[in-house]
């Protein structure tokens, strides 16, 4: 399913980079961004060899590389969105081109830490840094179902439309709506019986 | 009605009933055992109350477990205090299987009751590993659940619960999405595990194949409680209950 | 409204990370203590159909569709704490995921649209559902309006931290995402009420932000709303007069002007573009919202009368 592919960007693999502790390349991704963000405007230099790096760890990674170009081309609207509001102060191009690349090289490096590294690791990782347990399961549970609600939805809106004879923006707007009502429904009358689950297997809230 | 054998049985229900919040009386005065190691199903018309007798079963109808148990698990009355135990020793398996299996990965959802129950390494990952391999998903560990066929669901569902050391299984409509080979594979399964089952069905083929013994529930009565062929022969109770004589029987010779 | 990576400075994105932090643990504590355990899965839950419901596409123009923001909805829906912790949950995993919304500006987006956000749609809810009392209409009115103020408040304070961190002067950011996003708050108000709509006609004991019974919470609901116009005004007035220069000052220190900012004429004014602009900058921006929330009323006030009335622009399910 196209949607699946495009909602997961974990690509399987075995390669060295993929073997690594799921914490460590957090880290690495965060770090890096960190240090991009933190770089003086101008260092054309330090931006390309950072580049650089990431298309080699993508290559060790045996990465999907046309895939990943993809998602990053998708995301630049947002980034240039942004970066062109810089152009409107005098003398703002530098700024701009800088805003753009520091940018670009972050979405690319998490596109390559999420290709490389499983959910499921993130999560465990979260759980050992302490993050808030409500938070943890909070997102754990949000990413189980993300999927099982995907699939509700679209069920749903190809059954909205087989029934829709009047084309227009006014039907469109009704039908998307009375899927999202009904996906929340149904979504609470599930998280009830998630609930059950839960207790049935001896959670203690 | 068939006597429970006192003293041995792995559920005893006396006198069983509910209302529910609104008003709706959804069981009245429920009675019957089951022996340890005995598959029984659970039929009936929908509506009947089959689902609301499940979750009794586990402890989660009524909100607040009763003082006077109505129910007897292995010898032990559901209590507010004996819930977790409870818990332990019915497993129950939930229709929707996505609606159990809320774990990111088929390894943390096998672990989850054991866990909870306070199972740590290295036995843990030694059950998870036993308890996919006696459901047939040995390797399956690392697979995330929405990658899973419904029939295999519903088997990581079905391992979680025996990972707890669950004495009786009950399932809610275990067949009622699976494909022809899920639904056989289900059957072997069922018939493989030792552990007393009841089951809730619509699919009278599969009571007559695998259950000796059946339990038809209507209007939150037991209407009947035998041996299945008997019952499910009997066309007229069949038909009563919103049911039928199931295809398997009607071509069966008398003799 | 997701900001990525590389636009806002050090010293504003710790910041915001600082008081999302805050607003966070506080949510936290408050689910803890008095959500009932059987409503945490579906914290969980509703973050999931969060994320899927802001993939709904709402058509306007020539291709073009607008999308569901959806904090308003979830306030109106699970209650201010439990939304603050979806909402995070949602940024948390479209950052970390899909890239949307940078890792470093995740503090400065989760407060924008998980804190600020859902906590001014609430305020506003229960603000106006204790003025317009019971009923579909008033409910619906409430909840669109909230989600509009809540569109806003979360664009203002992503256009503070913006001019905050020298990428754009005050006046032109205040402008261009306030103006925008007055719009793009009122498609977020119709759809919250569209989607409301449908969850109060199945099951109307989920739409269960009950509006305060008593006259002494609803003067509290009242003084609240009152509170955050003024809060409101007070942080946009003087900004929008003075900051500018300040700003500029700051930006030359930061060097990130390469050449000298003298003697460079601006692609674009600094000031909003209002006829008033010149002589009362702080008028003509007070001016504006101060119609542009009107407007946003009206239009809530219309749509929510439509709905609840059977057989008119929306036909019975």
């Amino acid at each position: 399913m196209l949607r699946d592919r495009f909602l997961s960007p974990y690509q399987h693999g075995s390669s060295a980079i993929h073997r690594l502790p799921a914490g460590a390349k957090l880290a690495a991704a965060i770090g890096g961004v960190l240090l991009v963000v933190m770089l003086p405007r101008s260092a054309w230099w330090a931006y390309a060899t950072i580049a650089l790096g990431l298309v080699g760890i993508a290559l060790l990674a045996r990465a999907e590389l046309r895939q990943m170009l993809v998602r990053l081309l998708l995301l630049e609207p947002f980034v240039l969105g942004i970066a062109v509001l810089a152009l409107l102060r005098p003398g703002g191009v530098p700024l701009f081109l800088s805003m753009l690349t520091k940018s670009t090289l972050c979405l690319a490096t998490m596109i390559l830490l999420t290709a490389t590294t499983r959910f499921s690791d993130l999560l465990a990782v979260l759980w050992r840094i302490r993050m808030p347990a409500l938070l943890v399961t909070t997102i754990a549970l949000m990413h189980r179902y993300l999927f099982v609600l995907v699939e509700e939805m679209e069920r749903m809106q190809r059954a909205r439309r087989s029934r829709t004879f009047i084309p227009g923006r006014s039907s469109a707007w009704r039908n998307s709506a009375q899927v999202a009502g009904q996906l929340f429904v149904r979504t609470s009358e599930r998280a009830e019986r998630v609930y059950l689950a839960m207790c049935a297997r001896g959670w203690k809230a | 009605m068939r006597p429970g054998l006192e003293g041995v049985s792995l559920l005893d229900v006396r006198d069983l009933s509910y209302c529910y919040p609104d008003g709706h009386e959804a069981l009245r005065g429920l009675s019957f055992s089951l022996a340890p190691g005995e598959r029984v199903a659970l039929i009936g018309p929908n509506g009947a109350g089959k689902s609301t007798l499940l979750l009794h079963l586990n402890g989660l109808l009524p909100d607040r477990a009763p003082t006077r148990p109505a129910i007897i698990v292995d010898g032990l009355p559901l209590v507010e205090a004996n819930l977790p135990e409870v818990r332990r020793r019915v497993g129950l398996l939930f229709q929707d299987p996505d609606d159990q299996l809320f774990c990111p990965t088929v390894w943390e959802d096998v672990a989850f009751g054991p866990q909870q129950l306070g199972i740590a390494e290295p036995q843990l990952s030694q059950l998870v590993r036993g308890s996919l391999g006696q459901v047939g998903l040995g390797g399956f560990e690392d697979r995330l659940p929405h990658h899973l066929s419904r029939g295999e669901k519903r088997r990581v569902c079905l391992a979680g619960l025996l990972a707890c050391d669950a004495r009786l299984l009950v399932l809610d409509e275990p067949t009622s999405d699976l494909d022809p080979r899920g639904r056989r594979e289900l059957m072997a399964l069922l018939t493989r595990l030792g552990v007393g089952q009841l089951i809730a069905t619509h699919d009278l083929e599969f009571v007559v194949e695998i259950c000796p013994r059946a339990i038809v529930l209507d209007g939150g009565r037991i209407v009947a409680d035998g041996p299945t062929l008997e019952l499910l022969d009997d066309e007229p109770l069949m038909l009563a209950h919103g049911l039928e004589r199931p295809h398997i029987l009607r071509h069966r010779h008398p003799h | 409204m997701h900001v990525p990576d590389g636009f806002l400075d050090a010293r504003t994105l710790v910041a915001a990370a600082g008081l999302a932090a805050v607003g966070l643990g506080l949510a936290l504590r408050e689910v803890r203590r008095h959500l009932p355990p059987r409503r945490v899965p579906l914290i969980g839950l509703a973050a999931a159909f969060v994320f899927v419901a802001q993939m709904l596409n709402f058509p306007v123009a020539a291709g073009t569709s607008g999308h569901l923001i959806g904090a308003a909805l979830a306030s109106v829906l699970l209650g201010p704490a439990a939304a603050v912790v979806a909402m995070t949950a949602v940024l948390l995993l479209q950052s970390l995921m899909f890239a949307d919304g940078g890792i470093t500006a995740l503090g400065a987006n989760i407060l924008n649209l998980a804190v600020i956000a859902p906590l001014v749609a609430h305020g506003v809810y229960r603000a106006v559902r204790s003025a317009a009392g019971d009923g579909l209409q008033a409910t619906l009115l409430a909840a669109g309006f909230a989600a509009w103020c809540s569109t806003m408040a979360a664009a203002l304070a992503c256009a503070a931290q913006l001019a905050a961190s020298g990428v754009v002067a005050w006046g032109t950011v205040l402008a261009a995402m306030g103006g925008v996003h007055m719009v793009i708050g009122l498609g977020e108000a119709v759809i919250t009420m569209l989607i409301i709509a449908v969850v109060v006609r199945a099951r109307p004991e989920l739409v269960a932000t009950a509006a305060p019974a008593t006259p002494q919470a609803h003067r509290t609901a009242v003084a609240y709303g009152a509170m955050l116009v003024i809060g409101v005004m007070i942080l946009v007035a003087p900004f929008a007069s003075s900051l500018p220069d300040g700003l500029e000052h700051v930006a030359e220190r930061f060097g990130f002007a390469d050449r000298a900012l003298e003697g460079q004429p601006a692609l674009l004014p600094d000031y909003a573009v209002v006829p008033l602009a010149d002589t009362s900058p702080w008028l003509a921006t007070a001016l504006a919202g101060a119609l542009g929330t009107l407007v946003a009323f009206g239009v809530a006030w219309f749509v929510a009368r439509a709905l609840a009335t059977p057989g008119r622009l929306h036909t019975r399910r």
